[in-house]
C-alpha cells in the first residue's frame, strides 16, 4: 500500500490563485455542496462548500462553536445519533458518493470513515480485544488473521513496541498519549480511507501530543486525515490545507502555509495572529 | 510583651450558641429516627431468634442436624396436662401420643385419660412452604420485572430521542411507581385472577409483583446504563459497529453490574410487599409444597403460601399469648432477616461498585 | 471503474442492501423490540384503569338499585320516622354527660361519697327517666314499621333472585323449569299501605311526645355550679329545637312518594359524600367513602407530622453538618430502615407499639396531652407512628437529593460573606432546595397514603368519622382506611356483588389520589426549580 505520487511535504506552497478554495495538485476526495446543517431549529453550519484532498492531511481551525467538529461528525454520518440533527441543504460526496443517498448504510460508511475522538476512549478491554474489535463486529474470526492485524495496526500506530509483550492486559491500563495513539490503531484496523480526528491532542501532554503528530504524517500516506484542532501551532505543522470556520461559516480554505503566512481574510489573519477565539 | 489584640477571634456569642443548639436538634432528629429503626430491628430480632434457634433439631440420617421451623410445615398446637404436667405438641405428635396413651390405658384395662387440651391454629410446626413461596415468587417476579425493566431502560437511555412518546413513558414509569401496593393486587385480581381466568395463582402473583416492581428496575438499568461513558459508544460506532452490537457488546456488559446490584432492591421490595399478593397468589394455609402437582402446567397455576401473608395471618387472625408469640415473632425474624440480607447485599455491593467505576 | 481507478485505492462502497423482515431491518427489529418493551410502562397503568374501571364501573348503577328499593320498600319512609328517635336519644347523651360531669364535681371538688352524690342527683335522675320515657309512643311504631319494610324489601329480593334463576334457566335453554319458577310481581303501593296508613298514628304519637318533652323540660332539675346549669339551660334549649323539628318530619312523611326516581347522580354523591360505610347490614347497605377517606387522610396527617421534622433535619443534619463517616452510616443506615417490610411493622405495631402508646398515655403527668390516656391500643396514632417510620427514609432520601443538588457555589458564597454554617443552611440552601424538599414531602405522602398493611393491622379498623369535637384527642381514636378496607373485605365479599364492585371504586379513588399527589410533586419540582447552572 505504498504511494507512489505522493508530493513533497509542503511543496505547493505558491496560492494557484486569488481564489481561496482551490483544488491542489492531488486528486479530490470528498465534495461538499452548500451544505446547511442544523440542530433542530438552530442553524449550525451556513453553506459549506468545501473540497478535500485524497491522502492529505486537513486541518479544520477556529474557535469553540465555530461548526468545525460538526462538520466533521457529518463526514461519517455520527450526527445521525444526535437527536434533532439534521441536513437541510446542500450534499456531501465521497468519491462522487452521495453519503445521504438512500442506498447508502451509515454503518458501512463508518467501517470507511473512521473516527478519533478528543477524549481517548479505549474500551475497557484487553489491548488486542481493543483492535480486534471493528474486525470481530464484521465477523472475522479467524485468529491468524486478527493476530496478523493487531501488529500491522499497532505498528502502524507506532505503538508496537511499547505494547507487544502486554498485548492482553486492559487497554485503560496505558498511558493518556498510548491511549489516543490505541484508538488510532484501533480505527485503521478497519483499513478505512479517512481518518477523521476531532482534536485527539487535546488531553494529552506536549510529548505525547508529539508523538501522534508524528504519527499524523506517517499515516497521511496511506490516509486521507482530516484532524479538527484548537491548536494552530499543530495545524501549522501537520497539515497540508487548512480550513477556517468562525461562526458556522468557511471563512477562508487554502494550502497551511498560506493560511498562516498570507492570509486572504481579515478574520483568518486575527484568528491566526492570536488576537481572538 | 503583649500580644496585638487577635481581630479573628472567635467571639462567644448568642448567634453561635444558637447555631449549636440547632444543630443539636437536627443531629437528635437523625438519631431519633435511626433509634425507631433499630428499636423495630432488635425488639423482633431479639424476641424471634429464639423461635429458630430452639427450632435446631439432630437427626439419624443425613443432613445430622435440622431446624423444625425454618423446614417444617405449620400445624396447630395443643397445650394439655398430662400427668400433673404442662405439655405442649403439634398436631401430628399429639394424635400419636393421645393414641399411645390411650392404648396403653385400654391393655391396662383402665379406662382412657381425658384429654383437655387447648389448641392454638399455626403455632407449631414451622414456616418451611412460606419460605419456599416467597423464593418462588421473588424469582419469577424478578424474572419478568428484570426482562422488561432492562429493555425498556435500553431503549429510552439508547434508542428513543426525546420525543412525545418518550416523555409519555417516563411519565407513566413516575406515575406507575406512586401506585399503591393494594391498587396493584386489586389490578392483579381484576386482570389475571378474573379476566385470564388464571385463579389464585403463582402465575397471578408474579406479573402483579413484577408490573408493581418495574419502575424500580427501570430506573436502576437506566441509571447504570448512564455510567457508562458515552465514549464506548462512540467508539465502537465509529468503528462501524451497528447499534445493536454497540450496545450488547460495548455497554450491556459494563452496566449488568449496576443493573443487577440496583436491582437488589427491587427484590427486598417484591419479598416484603403482602397487599399485591393478598388476592392473587397467596393461600393461608395450604398443605402440599409446590413441587408437589400433577402436571407441570399445574405449578403455575398453583396459589402458595408466603412470608409476608403469613405474618399478616398469624399476627391478625390468631390471639396473641405466650404460644402463638413464638410463631409470630420467629416468623417476623425469618422475613425481616431474609429481606435485611437482601438490602445490606445491595447497598453494600452498590457502594463497592460505586468506587470501582474508574472510566 | 476499478480498471480506471489507482489500483492502490479500494472501490469506496458504502451501499450495502441490509435484509429486511416487514419492512425493518434487523437493528430496526431491535429498535422496535425495545421500544415495545419500554412501552410497556404506559401499557401497565392504562392497564390498571382499565380493569379498576372493569370491575368497578357498574357499582354506580347497582348503587342506584340498592337506593331505589330503599326508597320503594318505605325503608327511607321508615328512617325518616328513626331519625326522631335517634335525635332524642341524642339529647339524652347529652343529659348524661352533664350527669357525669356533676359526678365529678360531687366527688372531686366538694368531696361527697358515691351514695351522698346519688342522693343529691335523685331529682335529676328522675328528670332524664321522664325525659327518656317520652319517646316511647314513636319508639313503638318505629320498631313495628321496621318489620314491615323488612318484610316488603325481602319479598323483593326473593323475587329478583327467582328472576335472575329464571334467566339462567332460560339461557340454560331449560324452559319448562324456568316456566315454573313463581315470579309475583310485586305490588309496591299495595306492600307499602300498612306503612303509610299509619301516618296518622304516628302523628298522634308525635303530638303527644312533643307535648309529653315540653312538659317535661318546662322545669330542669337544679344543679350545683353555674356552669353546670347553664349546660343544662342549654339542654333545655336544645330540647326546643328539637321539637321544632317535628313539623318538617311530618311534612317529609306526607310528602314522601315511593315511585319518586333515584337520579343517577344521587347514586354518585351518596357514595361521594356519604357519611356511612355500612355493609352487610339486615336493614340497609350504604357506600359512602368518607369515613375512610377522613381516616386515610387523618393517619397520613399524623405520619407526616411525625415525618416531615424527623425526615427533613436528617436530611438537612447529614448532608450540611454530619461528618463524611457519620453520613457514610447513617445514609445506607435509613436506606436499611425503608427496606422493614410494612407488614413486619404492623406486627410490632400490634405486638408492642399499641400496648407501649397506652402504658405511656396512663402515665399520670402526662394527662395533660390530648386525648390521653387512651383505651384503644389500636388506634390511628398508632398506625401513623409507624406509617412515619415508612415515610421518613423517603423524604430523607428525596430530601437529601435536593440538598445535594444545590450547587456549592451558593454555599462557598454565604460563607465568603461571613455567613455562619446555620445562617447559610437555613437562608441558602433550604430555600434554594425547597422545592425538591416539598416534592419530596408529597412523595412521602403518596408512600403513606397508599400504605396496606400498617394500618390494616394498627390503625383499629372503626369505620367511623371520628369525633372531631374532641380536638387534638381525635388522633386517639381509631379510624379505618381506604386500603384497609379493601385488604379486609376483598377476601369476603361476593364476585360482581354491589359491595365487591364499591371496593374496586374504592381502590380507583385511591388510585387518582396517587396520581394527582404524583403530579403535583412533579409539578413543583418542575416550576419552581430555580436555574442552576
Amino acid at each position: 500500500m505504498e504511494t507512489s505520487a505522493a508530493p513533497a511535504k509542503f511543496s505547493v506552497n505558491v496560492p494557484a490563485s486569488s481564489s481561496a478554495i482551490t483544488p491542489g495538485t492531488a486528486s479530490t476526495l470528498i465534495e461538499i455542496e452548500n451544505l446547511d446543517f442544523y440542530y433542530d431549529s438552530k442553524q449550525a453550519l451556513f453553506d459549506i462548500n468545501l473540497k478535500l484532498d485524497d491522502r492529505r492531511v486537513t486541518a479544520f481551525i477556529g474557535p469553540s462553536g465555530c461548526g468545525k467538529s460538526t462538520l466533521l461528525r457529518c463526514l461519517n454520518r455520527m450526527n445521525d445519533l444526535i437527536d434533532g440533527a439534521h441536513i437541510k441543504r446542500g450534499s456531501l460526496k465521497i468519491r462522487g458518493v452521495d453519503l445521504h443517498r438512500k442506498d447508502v448504510d451509515a454503518i458501512e460508511l463508518r467501517k470507511r470513515v473512521g473516527m478519533v475522538f478528543q477524549k481517548s476512549n479505549p474500551f475497557p478491554k484487553s489491548i488486542y480485544e481493543n483492535i480486534t474489535y471493528g474486525l470481530r463486529i464484521q465477523g472475522v474470526n479467524n485468529k491468524a488473521r486478527l493476530d496478523e492485524v493487531v501488529e500491522k495496526s499497532l505498528r502502524g500506530a507506532a505503538l508496537w513496541d511499547e505494547v507487544k509483550d502486554r498485548l492482553h492486559e486492559s487497554g485503560l491500563s496505558l498511558s493518556g498519549g498510548q491511549q489516543q495513539r490505541l484508538c488510532i490503531a484501533r480505527t485503521i484496523a478497519v483499513e478505512p480511507e479517512v481518518i477523521l480526528m476531532d482534536e485527539p491532542c487535546s488531553a494529552l501532554d506536549p510529548i505525547a501530543t508529539a508523538k501522534v503528530e508524528e504519527l499524523i504524517h506517517e499515516l497521511k500516506k496511506q490516509f486521507t486525515i482530516i484532524i479538527v484542532t484548537h491548536s494552530m501551532q499543530q495545524a501549522a505543522r501537520c497539515s497540508d490545507k487548512t480550513a477556517f470556520f468562525y461562526m458556522g461559516k468557511l471563512i477562508e480554505y487554502d494550502d497551511t502555509r498560506t493560511i498562516f503566512m498570507n492570509p486572504g481574510n481579515p478574520q483568518t489573519e486575527a484568528y491566526v495572529s492570536g488576537r481572538f477565539g | 510583651m503583649s500580644l496585638p489584640p487577635n481581630p479573628f477571634a472567635a467571639k462567644p456569642s448568642r448567634a453561635r450558641a444558637a447555631e449549636k443548639s440547632v444543630f443539636w436538634v437536627f443531629r437528635l432528629a437523625t438519631y431519633l429516627v435511626l433509634a425507631c429503626g433499630a428499636f423495630v430491628f432488635g425488639d423482633i430480632v431479639l424476641k424471634g431468634s429464639g423461635t429458630v434457634l430452639h427450632g435446631f433439631k439432630t437427626t439419624e440420617q443425613f443432613p445430622y442436624i435440622t431446624n423444625t421451623f425454618l423446614f417444617e410445615s405449620p400445624e396447630s398446637l395443643y397445650v394439655f396436662e398430662h400427668d400433673g404436667k404442662k405439655v405442649e405438641m403439634g398436631d401430628k405428635e399429639y394424635r400419636a401420643f393421645r393414641e399411645s396413651v390411650e392404648a396403653k390405658a385400654k391393655l391396662a384395662g383402665q379406662p382412657a385419660p381425658k384429654f383437655k387440651a387447648e389448641s392454638y391454629v399455626y403455632s407449631a410446626g414451622g414456616i418451611w412452604p412460606c419460605i419456599v413461596g416467597t423464593v418462588l415468587l421473588v424469582l419469577g417476579s424478578m424474572t419478568i420485572a428484570l426482562t422488561l425493566g432492562v429493555a425498556s431502560a435500553i431503549y429510552l437511555n439508547e434508542y428513543a430521542s426525546d420525543g412525545k412518546i418518550v416523555r409519555y413513558i417516563r411519565l407513566a414509569i413516575l406515575n406507575l411507581a406512586g401506585v399503591p401496593s393494594i391498587v396493584f393486587g386489586l389490578f392483579g385480581f381484576g386482570m389475571f385472577v378474573i379476566f385470564l381466568d388464571w385463579n389464585v395463582s403463582l402465575l397471578a402473583g408474579w406479573f402483579t409483583l413484577a408490573f408493581m416492581v418495574l419502575p424500580v428496575v427501570i430506573t436502576a438499568s437506566e441509571e447504570a446504563l448512564k455510567a457508562v461513558p458515552k465514549g464506548f459508544r462512540e467508539g465502537s460506532l465509529a468503528l462501524g459497529a451497528t447499534k445493536w452490537q454497540t450496545i450488547r457488546s460495548n455497554v450491556l456488559p459494563y452496566a449488568l453490574p449496576g443493573i443487577l446490584t440496583s436491582s437488589i432492591l427491587g427484590i427486598a421490595r417484591v419479598a416484603g410487599e403482602t397487599a399485591p399478593i393478598m388476592f392473587t397468589a397467596a393461600y393461608v394455609v395450604r398443605d402440599k409444597l409446590p413441587w408437589d402437582v400433577d402436571k407441570f402446567s399445574d405449578f403455575f397455576f398453583q396459589g402458595v403460601m408466603a412470608l409476608p401473608y403469613h405474618i399478616y395471618v398469624v399476627s391478625s387472625k390468631i390471639p396473641q399469648n405466650e404460644y402463638t408469640e413464638r410463631v409470630q415473632y420467629g416468623t417476623a425474624f425469618v422475613f425481616l432477616g431474609i429481606v435485611a440480607l437482601i438490602a445490606t447485599t445491595s447497598i453494600v455491593l452498590r457502594n463497592k461498585l460505586r468506587g470501582s467505576y474508574k472510566w | 471503474m476499478s480498471l480506471e481507478s489507482a489500483p492502490t485505492i479500494r472501490p469506496f462502497v458504502i451501499e450495502k442492501a441490509r435484509t429486511r423482515l416487514f419492512g425493518l431491518t434487523l437493528d430496526e427489529c431491535i429498535h422496535a423490540f425495545f421500544g415495545g418493551n419500554a412501552f410497556m410502562a404506559v401499557v401497565v397503568l392504562a392497564l390498571i384503569t382499565v380493569f379498576l374501571f372493569r370491575e368497578g364501573a357498574d357499582f354506580f348503577g347497582q348503587n342506584r338499585a340498592n337506593l331505589r328499593i330503599y326508597r320503594e320498600a318505605g325503608l327511607e319512609y321508615v328512617d325518616y320516622m328513626r331519625q326522631q328517635e335517634k335525635d332524642h336519644t341524642a339529647l339524652t347523651r347529652y343529659l348524661f354527660d352533664v350527669r357525669m360531669r356533676t359526678v365529678k364535681y360531687l366527688t372531686g371538688v366538694k368531696g361527697l361519697t358515691m351514695a351522698q352524690t346519688n342522693a343529691q342527683l335523685a331529682a335529676f335522675d328522675d328528670f332524664s327517666s321522664r325525659y327518656g320515657d317520652t319517646v316511647e309512643p314513636v319508639r313503638g311504631i318505629v320498631a313495628d314499621l321496621t318489620e314491615v319494610a323488612t318484610a316488603i324489601k325481602t319479598k323483593f329480593t326473593v323475587n329478583e333472585d327467582a328472576k335472575e334463576g329464571r334467566r339462567q334457566l332460560l339461557a340454560g335453554g331449560k324452559k319448562d323449569e324456568a316456566a315454573a319458577v313463581a315470579i309475583t310481581n310485586l305490588d309496591f303501593k299495595a306492600e307499602l299501605a300498612p306503612l303509610v296508613g299509619t301516618l296518622p298514628a304516628f302523628k298522634d304519637a308525635s303530638a303527644t311526645f312533643a307535648k309529653n318533652l315540653e312538659q317535661v323540660v318546662a322545669t330542669v332539675p337544679v344543679l350545683p355550679t353555674p356552669e353546670l346549669q347553664s349546660r343544662m339551660l342549654k339542654f333545655q334549649q336544645l330540647t326546643r329545637d328539637y321539637i321544632a323539628t317535628f313539623p318538617a318530619t311530618i311534612h317529609e312523611l306526607e310528602t314522601w312518594d315511593y315511585t319518586k326516581p333515584v337520579p343517577f347522580t344521587q347514586s354518585l354523591t351518596a357514595f361521594v359524600f356519604g357519611r356511612e360505610w355500612l355493609t352487610a347490614s339486615f336493614w340497609q347497605d350504604w357506600y359512602g367513602v368518607i369515613p375512610l377517606l377522613v381516616g386515610s387522610l387523618m393517619v397520613s396527617f399524623i405520619a407526616l407530622v411525625l415525618a416531615v421534622p424527623l425526615g427533613v433535619g436528617a436530611a438537612i443534619y447529614v448532608n450540611q453538618i454530619a461528618s463524611a463517616r457519620e453520613q457514610k452510616l447513617i445514609k445506607p443506615a435509613i436506606e436499611f430502615i425503608s427496606a422493614i417490610p410494612s407488614v413486619v411493622l404492623g406486627f410490632f405495631g400490634i405486638a408492642v407499639l399499641g400496648q407501649l402508646l397506652r402504658a405511656i398515655s396512663q402515665v399520670a403527668w402526662l394527662d395533660w396531652i390530648p386525648g390521653f390516656p387512651f383505651a384503644e391500643r389500636l388506634n390511628a396514632l398508632t398506625a401513623g407512628c409507624l406509617l412515619a417510620l415508612i415515610a421518613v427514609p423517603t423524604i430523607f432520601t428525596l430530601a437529601e437529593d435536593a440538598l445535594n443538588n444545590v450547587p456549592r457555589s451558593f454555599k462557598e458564597a454565604s460563607f465568603a460573606l461571613g455567613a455562619s454554617r446555620l445562617q447559610t443552611v437555613l437562608r441558602i440552601i433550604v430555600p434554594a432546595s425547597l422545592s425538591g424538599i416539598v416534592s419530596a414531602v408529597l412523595l412521602g405522602l403518596g408512600r403513606v397514603i397508599g400504605e396496606t398493611m400498617v394500618v390494616l393491622l394498627c390503625a383499629g379498623n372503626r369505620i367511623a368519622i371520628p369525633d372531631f369535637t374532641a380536638g387534638l384527642a381525635v388522633v386517639t381514636q381509631p379510624v379505618h382506611t381506604m386500603t384497609g378496607i379493601i385488604a379486609q373485605e376483598m377476601g369476603e365479599v361476593v364476585r360482581g356483588s354491589i359491595h365487591y364492585r364499591a371496593l374496586f371504586i374504592v381502590g380507583i379513588v385511591l388510585f387518582s389520589l396517587a396520581l394527582l399527589i404524583n403530579f403535583l410533586a412533579q409539578k413543583i419540582v418542575r416550576k419552581y426549580r430555580i436555574s442552576i447552572g
